[in-house]
């Protein structure tokens, strides 16, 4: 017996990939947004602050880079609630996505720090701005120039990434397709499917971040 | 009720013999066409520079989740029988394969063009040149995100479980159902992960530190 | 829609290109040549299948499996897999047999052939006593999870009042986290699950609310497996007579094995 292909099915139904996919890139961009200005504090604490908050900004952005992501949803989800904290699905998977990233994201703009000279930031300091008002004018805008094709590329390895929080109930593109798939029988279809949409949102975003780069840093300093 | 206690520790520890093996046996393979790759890439014809561009770009553009699901309800389709591993082991030899290959062409991009230059003028062949010169140099460069990648490789192996793959995480899944202990099992299963992976960060972070130690003496020289 | 058309025409050019399987129309010899069946074990799913005191695949079905292959005289092997995996398993040939308490639909034979039926199950909803649901008109307003592919996901919907908050899980053991865990306010499964979750878990004082359908399930083989699925159901034939599969059946549930139906 030869398998016959039937994308029939899976375009019928094509409307349904497209609320999941919504989903993806909403959970994602919050998550971006969210967990890049978590980073932002934590790489200003992992650099400036005292020792001991150092040392705990050091090891949360240890524990989160030598852990998989989707352990990481499972104890949120699931561990949690032992201790009273309860996230629904959507909302487990953008905390899961936050600390992940804001971890990874903590290390880029980390480097990007000790980039910037440290004439300019004792430049800054001679010119009686604070420790705040330093990182915030001086350090912050180079620092996330010269790292930000890193962090645009750990953005996308995230929204790849948040197709395992259909693991937890979430009601993403992911989801969607193993839904598509149970009642349908049609894997390899759907996957295909989905795999190429997959690819576009990732383009898109790409696409994006050359476009914010370009806003931001080229343009919007000329 | 069953709690969590030495026999459940020692099952999720028998487990994770599988994610080792299963790291293992991607890397090597992936390392192998990761290699082939970052050849093609550096090609100087263009269709074959495409290629490789193509399947890099495809494999880091589409989740990994994906490609694990094409593979092993795909290639059933067409034939081929396989069991659970060996579809497992496809996939992530070709995922690692994108990533390392990514990793490996920059690598030997970051060698400077003039020795290329000057290997040519010594009448070495396209292969010499690779083989004498600008891969040594390379592979200094290539270890410390190499090792990053290996960490990176072991992480991604939970996502096997999702499809019924027994290793840590999923035997991690079987024994919080068992024990209905939730709160221990997934920290224990995550503790155990940090004790594969962070070695290896450190290790990696250790060799890109004296690498850059290396290369400033280098360059005071 | 026109992107869906365009799409559609892409994925047959893909299609063409890929070509499609070989015919296996000779499973049984194969499998008697090679002394060894492929047999899909679903460890999640209690009393089916689930993982014994010492870590070992058992439980009815598993039961079932080794009953079987050794009746054939060939090794068994386990393919473990997740409860929506036990389809594909057959499809993309990574298993030759599924015994996972895979309920006979007319729905899932289209896409796989069943045996006669050697167990039944029924469906419910099950949740600690303090979620007060007695009928599905309970359920607006509710959480219910459930595992994908399943019958549950099937029935449940259908039952359900607008206003049922229904998520999907990939398998079993998510499923049944959700529940203990409080992230869900009842699940839909077999009553079987519930009644051994209440059993292990008694603190969580789960219950029954409601039967949702009964069914038999079956075991399933990959289309074209004619002579395969001939030996199976005159396996199943066999062992409904001598008692044996009602005995499997006794052992795991506790409850006794009503009459099966031929198919």
């Amino acid at each position: 017996m030869t398998y016959v292909f039937q994308f029939g099915i899976v375009f019928d139904r094509f409307h349904e990939l497209l609320q999941g996919a919504w989903l993806t890139v909403q959970l994602s961009a919050i998550s971006m947004a969210l967990g890049l200005s978590l980073a932002i504090v934590c790489a200003f604490l992992r650099t400036t602050g005292p020792r001991p908050v150092r040392w705990i900004v050091a090891a949360y952005v240890e524990m989160m880079r030598n852990t998989p992501f989707l352990v990481q949803i499972y104890v949120i989800f699931f561990s949690l609630p032992a201790i009273g904290l309860r996230f629904e699905a959507n909302q487990a998977a953008v905390v899961a996505m936050v600390v992940n990233l804001g971890a990874y994201a903590t290390e880029i703009i980390r480097a990007g720090i000790q980039s910037v000279p440290i004439g300019q930031i004792e430049a800054g300091r001679a010119l009686g701005l604070t420790r705040i008002q330093v990182y915030r004018k001086i350090v912050l805008f180079p620092a996330v120039k010269a790292v930000f094709p890193a962090l645009a590329s750990q953005f996308i390895l995230l929204l790849l990434g948040s197709s395992v929080v259909s693991a937890i109930s979430a009601k993403e593109l992911t989801a969607i397709a193993n839904t598509m798939q149970s009642t349908t029988f049609r894997a390899f279809e759907v996957y295909i499917v989905v795999t190429v949409m997959y690819l576009a949102i990732a383009v898109a975003f790409r696409g994006f971040f050359a476009a914010v780069y370009w806003l931001v840093f080229v343009r919007g300093r000329a | 009720m069953r709690t969590f206690s030495s026999n459940e520790f020692m099952f999720l520890l028998g487990a994770m013999r599988w994610t080792v093996v299963l790291s293992l046996i991607a890397f090597a393979l992936g390392g192998a066409l990761g290699g082939l790759i970052a050849i093609l890439r550096i090609s100087s014809l263009l269709p074959v520079r495409l290629v490789a561009t193509g399947y890099i770009q495809l494999f880091q553009g589409t989740p990994l989740l994906m490609q694990l699901f094409l593979v092993y309800y795909g290639l059933g389709l067409f034939g081929l029988r396989l069991d659970a591993w060996t579809a497992v082991v496809i996939a992530y030899a070709a995922y690692a394969g994108a990533f390392l290959g990514e990793i490996w062409r920059g690598c030997i991009q970051a060698v400077p063009r003039t020795q290329w230059e000057a290997s040519e003028s010594l009448a070495l062949s396209y292969l010499q040149q690779l083989r004498y010169v600008i891969l040594p140099q390379a592979v200094r460069i290539a270890i410390p995100p190499t090792v990053g990648f290996l960490v990176q490789l072991v992480k991604a192996t939970a996502v096997a479980s999702i499809i019924g793959f027994v290793e840590l995480t999923r035997a991690g899944q079987l024994m919080s159902n068992a024990t209905f202990q939730p709160m221990i099992v997934y920290p224990v299963v995550a503790a155990l992960y940090f004790v594969l992976c962070w070695p290896l960060s450190l290790w990696a972070q250790h060799l890109e530190s004296r690498l850059r130690v290396g290369a400033a003496i280098g360059r005071a020289k | 829609m026109r992107l869906s058309h365009l799409l559609a025409a892409g994925a047959a050019v893909l299609a063409l290109t890929l070509g499609s399987g070989a015919a296996d129309a000779q499973a049984l010899d194969r499998i008697l040549k090679d002394k060894k069946i492929r047999i899909t074990a679903q460890v999640d799913s209690a009393p089916f299948g689930i993982l014994g005191k010492d870590n070992k695949p058992t439980g009815s079905e598993i039961e079932t499996a080794r009953q079987l292959a050794k009746d054939l005289g060939v090794e068994l092997e386990l393919i473990q897999v997740s409860g929506a995996q036990r389809i594909p398993a057959l499809l993309s040939d990574r298993a030759d047999l599924a015994i996972s308490s895979l309920s006979i639909t007319s729905e899932r034979a289209k896409s796989v052939w069943f045996s006669s039926p050697h167990g039944a199950l029924s469906i419910v909803i099950g949740g600690p006593k303090s979620v007060n649901i007695k009928s599905a008109a309970d359920l607006a307003g509710k959480k219910i999870g459930m595992s994908r592919a399943t019958l549950e996901e099937q029935e449940v919907p259908k039952i359900a009042p607008p206003g049922t908050n229904i998520v999907f899980f990939d398998e079993h053991a998510a499923t049944q986290q959700a529940l203990l865990t409080g992230q869900v306010d009842a699940i839909g499964s077999a009553a079987f699950l519930i009644n051994d979750l209440s059993k292990k878990a008694p603190d969580k004082q789960l219950e029954v609310k409601f039967t949702v359908v009964t069914a038999y399930y079956g075991i399933a083989v990959k289309p074209g497996n004619f002579d395969l699925l001939q030996w199976v159901n005159s396996w199943v034939f066999v062992n409904k007579h001598n008692g044996v599969l009602a005995k499997i059946y006794e052992t795991h549930t506790g409850v006794k094995l009503v009459d099966l139906p031929a198919m």
